[in-house]
């Protein structure tokens, strides 16, 4: 029954990208200005709203280690298994978002790169989280977990200044699409086919994530089991 | 189609084709991980 349900939701998330990719590709109209570069943005925005919400979960497993850490261990263990998941998997939207704006840039501005507020703040939280993700692969010892749980939290703090960058400066960042005052906004059609992406991605997002949760909390059963037979030797 | 537009439809190609490797990149190695760890606690 559940090896059927995960089937099922691959198989719709794929259809959902395959769906998401023809909104974007044919059905999306071209943008005035810069035409058919645009619709870079399908990928781009949707990546970084997905990252965001992945750092976001981190941060709740995080704050749940760092809660739970002395009470329930087994509590805390299932929040560091998500605030892993999170941090990981947000690191590849976050990378998906940091090539492809430079990709966009080089033919709407001429350059690959410029340290504007919001392209280097997204850079900052991108290198915070593989701090997080080097320091849980290479150091050891039993205060591994709580420092990145503090760094975990640290890095969270980045994400609404990312979001907020565009508002507060003057960047070379287009302005905010949605809820950037009145001459934000999307065509209809293009509306559509950057919700049908943001639903597909969000799809994928999830599958990744739950994957990449599993597998972590295998490696804590099997690191404890080691453990118990370590003592019982 | 003008060499604009030729370059233009390039980058765009570029930037789904990098996007789908790094995300199908992930999930391999998230594949290899995990069969890696399913070998590993069978042998516990």
């Amino acid at each position: 029954m559940k090896k059927l349900a995960i089937s099922l939701y691959a198989a719709v998330t794929v259809a959902l990208m395959i769906w998401g990719y023809y909104q974007a590709i044919y059905v999306a109209p071209d943008e005035q200005t810069m035409h058919e570069v645009q619709r870079i943005f399908y990928y781009h925005v949707p990546s970084a709203m997905v990252a965001f919400l992945f750092f976001a979960i981190s941060l709740a497993g995080s704050i749940g280690y760092l809660s739970f850490r002395h009470s329930r261990n087994a509590w805390a263990q299932i929040a560091d298994a998500w605030a892993l998941a999170g941090a990981e998997v947000g690191v590849v939207f976050c990378t998906v978002v940091l090539i492809t704006g430079p990709l966009w840039g080089r033919r709407a501005w001429g350059i690959w790169w410029t340290w504007d507020a919001r392209l280097t703040t997204t850079l900052v939280l991108w290198l915070i989280y593989v701090s997080y993700l080097l320091l849980r692969r290479f150091a050891a010892g039993p205060q591994v977990q709580t420092l990145a749980a503090v760094l975990g939290i640290f890095g969270a703090l980045d994400v609404p200044i990312v979001y907020m960058s565009n508002r507060w400066w003057r960047t070379m960042h287009p302005a905010p699409v949605f809820g950037g005052g009145p001459d934000s906004g999307l065509d209809p059609a293009m509306l559509r086919a950057f919700g049908w992406n943001v639903l597909a991605w969000l799809a994928w997002g999830l599958l990744i994530l739950v994957l990449r949760y599993y597998v972590e909390r295998q490696h804590q059963i099997i690191a404890a089991r080691e453990a118990q037979d370590a003592l019982n030797a | 189609m003008d060499q604009t537009a030729i370059l233009n439809h390039q980058f765009v190609v570029a930037a789904y084709v990098i996007t789908w490797a790094i995300q199908l990149g992930y999930l391999a190695w998230l594949g290899l991980r995990w069969r890696a760890q399913k070998r590993a606690a069978e042998r516990l």
